[in-house]
Formats: structure tokens, sequence, C-alpha cells
């Protein structure tokens, strides 16, 4: 039992949403609607789980002062005072909370992004060498599309943002169309295999 | 140490400096290397643009994004905020993370400054966050009645009573969701807001995500898109070009580049507050550095194909 109302509950909720979206009626329309009431209701206790997932692993950290624990007091102080700040002052705009976004969030986050660009011209500089035909015509390729996507490519010559253009248009969608499709194939397939219980990790545990 | 091997192994604090040094440089004196706008953007600029003055209709943008992103985004968000308060386009915002609803404070705060008669409520509604979870029941709710499905806005107000909404119902009254983000979010809007209400979307996206959209763009499900820096840098110039001197946008002028300069001697001051001009100056930077990464690229291949003859000689 412990096993198969799982297994039900999941088989006729799905064949409810596939009904849902294809015999359009005031039951199934009324049906998403309820529906939508408890997803609201039960998503944000997902957030509790989190903190408390969140506290239980750095505390432990800290407590068994585990490799860079550290971090751990640094993860644990940002939670307790920005959570702190935000329930008593508000988070609108000129409010303690605001002040904590744009100083430490807006600098660290984008410090990370941009490192990104030394990351990637030093891996380009190593390893982007044209050892193949195949390795020959992605290094050209990005070489014209790198162009094109500046305003140096159309001083040239307007060929190379026309060249980048086509490069996006063609293969580049050709490429994402044909991964696009497998991967919603392989949507599908999951999906039905979880409806009919042939996949059945989701529910943890051995068979 | 051969030439060839010393081409090829250039130390990578070296390449940091270099490429530090043509990033910063272009940044604080300022090149002007011109814009070029692209299809993508401009057909998200006239979708936008032709809900100007209308009191029932409105674009929705979603800033779910984090700051990680902001250097390429935020322009982006200025943009499109400028040519809404600008045109007298109204506009709501949302977000599915909670730093987007702090993101979204900042660039209204920042745009409003400069447009005081834009007021909020009125001109403009602010969402604020939702949580993720409950972006489906949203989503979805949406095309039926905004009001009900998002309940209130930031600051806890019910949607049903603000002026904003009196001539809002549903996705009806959207003209198009613009959604920014470093993720495929955009394809979330399409799936079960498109595919089932029929309301547009469009993306501004990172540059490393902006190959994705091409499909989406050529079947229609995006009416547009802003790719990266450079898309963030055409708007901003048509918004410019167009919004700024009160005219009707026109592909054929867009791409004029002699009426393009001469629109930017009679730009207001307002035009060219740096807030305004980030996309543009950063595009500056951006093409030095991509410049440079194909220098290096060519200077490792050129040892690379030295060492191969050189090996080809001694066999």
């Amino acid at each position: 039992m412990k096993r198969q109302i799982p297994l039900m509950i999941v088989l006729i909720l799905g064949l409810l949403f596939v009904a849902h979206v294809f015999i359009p009626s005031k039951i199934s329309t009324d049906y998403l609607e309820w529906f939508m009431k408890w997803t609201k209701v039960i998503g944000p206790f997902a957030i509790v789980l989190g903190v408390f997932s969140l506290v239980y692993v750095h505390y432990n950290k800290i407590k068994r002062k585990a490799p860079n624990w550290g971090y751990s007091i640094v993860t644990l102080t940002a939670l307790v005072v920005t959570t702190a700040v935000g329930f008593i002052w508000g988070i609108q705009e000129g409010t303690p909370y605001m002040w904590i976004f744009k100083n430490f969030n807006v600098p660290l986050g984008a410090t990370m992004f941009s490192l990104l660009a030394f990351y990637i011209a030093s891996a380009a500089y190593k390893a982007f060498r044209a050892r193949s035909v195949e390795a020959t015509v992605l290094l050209v390729a990005a070489i014209i599309v790198m162009l094109g996507r500046v305003s140096i490519g159309q001083a040239i010559t307007h060929w190379i943002p026309d060249i980048t253009e086509w490069i996006l248009n063609v293969p580049n969608l050709a490429a994402k169309r044909g991964i696009a499709l497998g991967v919603g194939l392989g949507m599908t397939a999951t999906s039905l295999k979880i409806m009919l219980g042939i996949e059945r990790s989701y529910l943890g545990g051995k068979d | 140490m051969k030439f060839s091997d010393r081409i090829q192994k250039v130390d990578r604090r070296i390449i940091y400096v270099i490429l530090l040094i043509a990033v910063v440089l272009p940044l604080v004196f300022r090149l002007g290397f011109k814009t070029y706008t692209t299809t993508p953007v401009e057909n998200l600029y006239r979708h936008i643009d032709a809900i100007a003055g209308k009191d029932d209709m409105a674009i929705l943008m979603d800033f779910t994004h984090d700051p990680g992103v902001l250097p390429e985004l935020y322009p982006m968000d200025l943009a499109i905020l400028r040519h809404c308060f600008e045109r007298n386009i109204k506009v709501f915002t949302i977000s599915f993370l909670p730093q987007g609803a702090a993101i979204i404070q900042m660039a209204l705060s920042e745009v409003k400054e400069d447009y005081p008669n834009i007021e909020a409520n009125v001109d403009y509604c602010n969402f604020g966050f939702k949580p993720w979870s409950t972006k489906l029941p949203i989503m979805l709710g949406m095309g039926d009645d905004i009001a009900e499905a998002v309940e209130t806005n930031s600051e806890g107000l019910k949607l049903e009573n603000l002026p904003i909404m009196q001539n809002m119902k549903n996705y009806d009254n959207i003209q198009v969701v613009v959604e920014i983000s470093g993720s495929s979010m955009g394809q979330f809007w399409v799936i079960y807001a498109r595919a089932k209400f029929g309301v547009d979307v469009a993306v501004g996206l990172t540059a490393v995500m902006a190959a994705d959209v091409y499909p989406y763009l050529q079947s229609g499900q995006f009416v547009g898109s802003l790719g990266g820096l450079k898309g963030a840098a055409e708007y901003e110039q048509l918004v410019d070009i167009f919004a700024m001197n009160g005219l009707e946008f026109s592909k054929k002028k867009a791409r004029d580049m002699e009426w393009v300069e001469a629109q930017y001697e009679e730009l207001p001051e307002l035009a060219q507050l740096y807030k305004y001009n980030k996309a543009r100056i950063g595009m500056d930077a951006q093409a030095i550095v991509h410049v440079l990464i194909i220098f290096f690229i060519i200077l490792g291949n050129i040892g690379y194909f030295l060492d191969r003859r050189a090996q080809k000689k001694s066999m």
C-alpha cells in the first residue's frame, strides 16, 4: 500500500492534467483553479524546509569545525541579518535591506560573473586550436560571430554581421531545434513512464 | 624555450592584466563605437511602442534575474522602463526571485527620478516578489484575471482597488510579456502563457544564452529579443533616437547611420546621463575584448602550426 497509493495519486493527477489540456470544459477549468489555490498554499512551506536545511547544514559545519567552517558563520549571519532588517524596516527603496542588497549582493554577484571574461579569454587562448577540420570550422565560426556581435565587425565589412546572422539563424537554429525536440520527446517519455509507474525512483528506497 | 612554445605559453596572469586594461580603458575614455540595430531588438521596440498612450494596455516585465547578471541585464531594465515612461506606456513588474524584487525597486526608482509625473499604481504597478512555487498558478491565472492571480502589489495593496487596474483584466490587456533573465524562464511564459492564452512573449538575456532563442524567434513564439549587452545597447539607441525625440519607429531610419548620427546631436540632456548610456559604453569595452581574445586565439594557433611544421621537418 505504501507504494500503490502514491502511484495511484500520480496516475490520477497526471491523467486529470492531460484531460484539462485536451478536453477543455467547465469541470476541467474549475479543477485547475482548485489545484492552483492548493499550489499557492503548499509552495511557501518549502521555504521553511529550505531555511531549516540551510541552518542545519551550516550549524553542523561550525560545530564540527569542518574545513572552511568560517564561511558558514558568514552565511548564517547574512541569513539572520538580512531577514531581520527585512522584517523590521521592510524591503522598499531606502531601507537597510536595500542598502545591504546594493552594497553587498550587487557588487559580489557582478564580480563573480565578471571573472568569466578572464577565464574565457585564458581558456580560448590555451585550448582553441585548429587541430581538425571540425575544430577549424568551429574556430572560424567563433571568430566571425565574435566580430559580428560588436561594431568592429560592421566597420570592417557589412558581410561579417550578415554572416553572423546566418550562422545564428541557420546552423545554430537547426542544432538548437534538434536538441529541443530531443529534450521534448525525452520529457514526454519520462512523464509517461512516471504516470504508468515504470519509473519509480522518485518514491525513494527500494522497490 | 622556442618561439613557437613561447607564444603558446604566455602566462595567464599576463593575459589577465592585458584584458583588465582592455576592459577598463574604454570604460574611462569613451571610444564611441557606432551601434547597429538588429531585427529582434527593433521588433521588441516596435511592439512595445505600439501601445503608447493606451490606458487599457500594458507590458509585463518579469525581472527573474539576480545581481550576478546585472552588468548585462540592468541596462535593458532601464532602457525598457525609460521607453515606457517616456511614451506613456503602462508597465507591470514582477519577479519570481527575491533578488529580482530588489532589482525592480532599484530600476524603478532610478528611472522614476527623471520622470516626476509618473505615478506608482497609476502609470505602473510593481507586483513585487512572488515565490517561485506560485509561478505556474500566476502565469495561468493571469489568463483569466490578473488581479485575482497576483492578488497584491509590492506594498501589499489589493490590485483590484488600484487605478491602473480599472481597465486591465487579463492577458488581452498585456501587449507583451518581457522576460529579462539569465535563464530559460522565457520558455515557461511560452509554454504556459502564450500556448494557452496567446499572449506575446519577448526576452532579454545574457549573451551566452542569446543563441538559444533563435528557434523561438523564427517560430514567432518570441516577438523579439535583447541578446546581452549588445541588445541593451541597441535598445538604448532606439529609445534615444525615437522615443526621446517623440518620433514613431521606422526601421529604415533606424538603419540609416547618417540619420541616427544626426539624432544624437539633438538629444535632450536626460538621454546623455551615464545610466542611460551604460550598455553603449560597455559595448566599447566588449568590442576591444573580443578583438583581443581573437588575437590571443590566432597567436596560440600560429605557435601550434609552427610547432607542427617543425615536427614534420624533423621526422
